[in-house]
């Protein structure tokens, strides 16, 4: 079990990460969901050893880690952009860890060949290890990355936006995979991404991480049904946040979020009295196959976004320009306590 | 277009231009198949080897004293073997230093700078009264040595600073994931990445030393090397044996470049970069 | 809950942060030190000699560590010692003038108009490859061509232009500055070609397009572009034109005398003192100068 404990980061004036307390349990998959800038890869840093926290504790079962160098932590670390050794073949660049590490470097010749040889059938490469690694394509060298670093058997693998750098059908294959690598191996991996899909897709557990906190934890469905606070509403991107005050109905007061597709429109003055309603102009639609998105701007200028379901179309019409009333069920609202 | 005059005329001119750094080196290329009885200089009387066997001591005796190479080449091959290894090892040492961000950076850096600033001829000097007043005898594995190093080190240690420059530190960070030491991140990773880098200083080094005379002058004491050897020719009328051996020294340059390009060749082709990503 | 901590009790204070920033610093000057220290034993050490000693009693063939400032006064009252300050300085000038203007066209010609990438590679090489030549094969290789049978006299008098051999073109000032432009017309062209190479040729296009003549975009654009280069080449001219003596002493026929030349002779009469001071002369011209670029360019950041 990894645990982090008020951990704190800055680079000079900026704050990077601000007392986060994180956990991450044994044989899961979590996904840390984090905008570019959130410091989502500044913790991973810190975990791996690479940077140390200003302030805070990390632990692996209870034993602190912050302080120690990296190579003596047993993390894995896979890297965005792979970090392949060019040297070195495929072959070599999986053998690299054990060949090499302190703690218990392995001598015997015959046992790194099959550990390697079983890594790289893990992954889906066997018969590659002659290959340079550049020599390869992009989806065979993100495998040789995630075999160099499961041969080693670290405690923890922590994967830093590791789909990042792949093209998009490769990227849903790649996630399978991981995920079943991850089940037949039961060590834990933290994966850091910015996309909500990869992170709600992936993960056992979903973590979102802004303004340098972790903002919430949880399993995938839960989090994204039920947010608890505006800014773990706005990473799932299926949620309008904007203030009660702009509805007529019993909404209560402050930020309120309503997703996507629970919300209804009418004419203007025709929405159901039973519903809570606001005003909203719409601005434009935007189709994207199975479903369709349009946006609307309401009258504090907030913009809003509803997704309607080719299969089960509930819209009108819209033209652009055009105000309409917005509606939807009570109990489709979450409110939320402080700011939006 | 201008540029439909502009060419052509920078073209002329730079093709003029590389006949001025070449043309001296081809004329005394030329003389130095010059006969026996031929001086330094036109007509050629009759196209000969003789000087060649001259310069190695196979000629018959002649009016004209042989050239002191055979000691001094050897000398000056070691002193700039001895220089290429300690200033590239502190070339590659100071380099990574300079990956970390320190107080006083700037005034270490213009230090090393300076090595290859000072005047030869100034250093030479301050190094000649220094070992007088300490009464440490001068010679060329000593304090031509350690001047040739302050010479050479700013090279290396440029080179290796615009290698790391481009170095990709996730590479280091990756072994060090693995669990492997920084001492051996370095030997296993980052030193064979840089190699090409390491190539480079050294060859730097090796020429700089080997063709360095004026830190030499008055530090070497009694046994010359190369450059010396030939200096001591200057004062005196010279002939062709002179221009035999800068024909012969020039070869032996090219072969140590080439061994450098086949080298940094079989060293890349290696260890090429990451190109772009294909489907897999 | 168990603490894995090595830390001394002094560095409790400090956050992990903290502790692996000074253990960084801590390798990084550890790893500086060497270099440094040779630096300041070899360089430093004997240049504060050469002040030092310029201070000494010079006799006739030893120095003695009585200071007076007797050396200095024949120094600067001889008109000789003073003419080669001048004439040093001259030569300087002359030849850092001449490299420019001998080697900006081709800069300009190898940087910018040549767009292959391998001709350009090929161009930059044949310009560095004399270096590899002997420093002093290359000052000795001018007599044969200047000399009064040499080949460019050989070819104008076959040509009919002259009639007699030009005898000012070799063991003259007009020797010197010609071998020295030769020699050092390259650490000219390098930085200037590598600025010039870094122009994003798509500007200059743009420019062409809005109707910019040539002079326009040389003046607006590629000139000032390029003036970092010039300066970082003129810092490497200056230091080894201003240290030279060898290609004075080869070409020269005794009648161009530098500092450098005055210091190798008052050396090989064992006048320490008296070289001394023309060595702190020497330096504090070559500082000012030094000194003058730095102001104009940052080097570090230009390499």
């Amino acid at each position: 079990m990894l645990t982090l404990n008020r951990v704190s980061r800055r680079y000079g004036e900026t704050i990077a990460l601000d007392g986060v307390d994180f956990v991450v349990p044994e044989n899961t998959y979590m996904s840390l969901l984090g905008a570019s800038g959130s410091g989502k890869t500044t913790l991973l840093r810190l975990i791996a050893g690479f940077e140390e926290p200003d302030q805070g504790e990390i632990s692996i079962n209870g034993a602190r880690i912050d302080g120690q160098p990296s190579h003596l932590r047993d993390i894995g670390f896979v890297f965005q952009n792979f970090a392949l050794f060019p040297h070195l073949t495929v072959f070599e660049n999986v053998a690299f860890g054990l060949r090499h590490r302190v703690n218990a470097p392995v001598k015997n010749e015959k046992e790194i060949k099959e550990r390697t040889d079983n890594a790289l059938e893990l992954v889906g490469l066997e018969g590659f290890g002659h290959r340079a690694v550049s020599a390869i394509s992009g989806g065979q060298r993100q495998r040789v990355a995630l075999a160099r670093t499961l041969v080693t058997e670290p405690r923890i693998v922590l994967l830093d936006e590791p789909l990042g750098a792949l093209d998009a059908n490769l990227r849903s294959r790649m996630c399978d995979e991981l995920k079943a690598i991850r089940e037949r191996l039961k060590v834990s991996f933290l994966h850091v991404t910015g996309s909500e899909t990869e992170a709600l897709m992936m993960g056992d557990k979903v973590a979102v991480l802004a303004d340098g906190k972790i903002v919430q934890t949880g399993a995938p469905d839960t989090l994204f049904a039920e947010p608890l606070n505006a800014a773990s509403a706005r990473h799932m991107n299926a949620w309008n946040i904007f203030d009660a005050s702009l509805c007529a109905g019993p909404v209560g007061q402050g930020a309120i979020a309503v997703r996507f597709d629970q919300i209804d429109i009418s004419a203007t003055g025709q929405a159901p009295e039973t519903r809570p309603h606001l005003k909203a102009k719409y601005l434009t639609g935007e189709f994207n196959g199975p479903t369709a998105l349009s946006f609307f701007r309401a009258e504090d200028g907030t913009l809003l976004q509803i997704i309607d379901h080719l299969s089960q179309p509930r819209l009108p019409d819209l033209v652009e320009g055009e105000s309409y009333d917005l509606h939807f069920a009570p109990d489709a609202v979450r409110q939320f306590h402080g700011a939006a | 277009m201008e540029s439909r005059i502009l060419r052509p005329t920078l073209a002329i001119y730079s093709g003029i231009f590389l006949l001025f750094l070449y043309g001296p080196m081809i004329v005394l290329a030329i003389l130095s198949f010059q006969s026996a009885d031929g001086g330094p200089q036109f007509p050629i009387r009759e196209w000969s080897t003789y000087w060649y066997q001259h310069l190695l001591g196979l000629a018959e005796t002649s009016r004209v004293s042989q050239l002191p190479v055979g000691d001094s080449l050897i000398r000056s091959i070691i002193l700039a073997f001895m220089t290429t290894v300690v200033s590239t090892i502190l070339g590659v040492m100071s380099a990574e230093a300079f990956r970390t961000k320190f107080k006083g950076s700037g005034p270490a850096f213009y230090l090393i700078i300076l090595g290859m600033m000072v005047p030869g001829v100034l250093v030479g000097l301050g190094m000649a009264l220094l070992s007088n007043t300490l009464g440490i005898s001068r010679a060329w594995f000593g304090t031509s040595f350690v001047l040739h190093v302050v010479y050479t080190y700013p090279f290396a240690f440029l080179v290796l600073l615009a290698i790391f420059n481009r170095f990709d530190r996730t590479v280091e960070e990756a072994s060090m994931s693995l669990g492997v030491s920084p001492a051996q991140t370095f030997r296993r990773v980052t030193f064979p990445i840089i190699f090409p880098g390491v190539l480079s200083a050294m060859l730097f080094s090796f020429t700089l030393s080997y063709d360095e005379f004026s830190r030499t002058l008055f530090t070497a004491g009694r046994e010359l090397t190369l450059p010396l050897a030939i200096y001591g020719t200057f004062s005196v009328e010279i002939y062709p044996n002179l221009f035999a051996f800068g024909v012969l020294t020039t070869l032996f340059s090219f072969t140590l470049l080439v061994i450098y390009g086949l080298l940094m060749k079989r060293f890349t082709s290696k260890a090429s970069r990451f190109k772009g990503q294909e489907e897999g | 809950m168990t603490t894995l901590s090595t830390d001394t009790p002094s560095d409790t204070s400090l956050s992990p942060a903290q502790l692996r920033e000074k253990k960084d610093r801590r390798r990084a000057i550890t790893l500086l030190t060497p270099g440094l220290l040779w630096m300041a034993l070899f360089m430093v050490l004997p240049m504060i000699m050469v002040v030092y000693v310029s201070f000494w009693t010079q006799t006739t063939f030893t120095v003695e560590s009585t200071l007076t400032t007797a050396s200095w006064e024949r120094f600067l009252s001889s008109s000789t010692y003073l003419g080669a300050i001048w004439t040093t300085l001259r030569i300087w000038a002359i030849v850092l003038i001449a490299t420019i203007v001998v080697g900006y066209p081709v800069a300009l010609f190898i940087g910018l108009f040549v767009r292959n990438k391998t001709l350009q590679t090929a161009l930059l090489v044949a310009c560095v490859i004399p270096f590899w030549t002997s420093f002093l094969i290359r000052v000795i290789a001018w007599r044969p061509m200047l000399g009064t049978e040499g080949a460019i006299n050989a070819i104008l008098m076959q040509l009919g232009i002259i009639n007699e051999p030009l005898t000012f073109l070799l063991f003259s000032e007009f020797s010197v500055l010609v071998g020295m432009t030769q020699i050092y017309v390259v650490f000219m062209v390098g930085p200037i070609t590598f600025m010039l190479g870094r122009i994003d040729p798509s500007v200059i296009e743009a420019a062409r397009d809005l109707g910019a003549s040539f002079g326009t975009i040389f003046r607006r654009i590629i000139l000032p572009l390029s003036l970092p280069g010039v300066m970082v080449g003129a810092i490497f001219v200056s230091v080894m034109v201003l240290g030279e003596f060898a290609t004075a002493a080869s070409l020269s026929g005794r009648k161009v005398n530098l500092l450098g030349n005055i210091i190798v002779s008052q050396v090989g009469s064992l006048k320490w003192a008296f070289a001394a001071v023309a060595g702190v002369v020497l330096t504090i011209i070559i500082t000012a100068v030094i000194a003058l670029a730095l102001r104009l360019v940052d080097l570090r950041k230009e390499m």
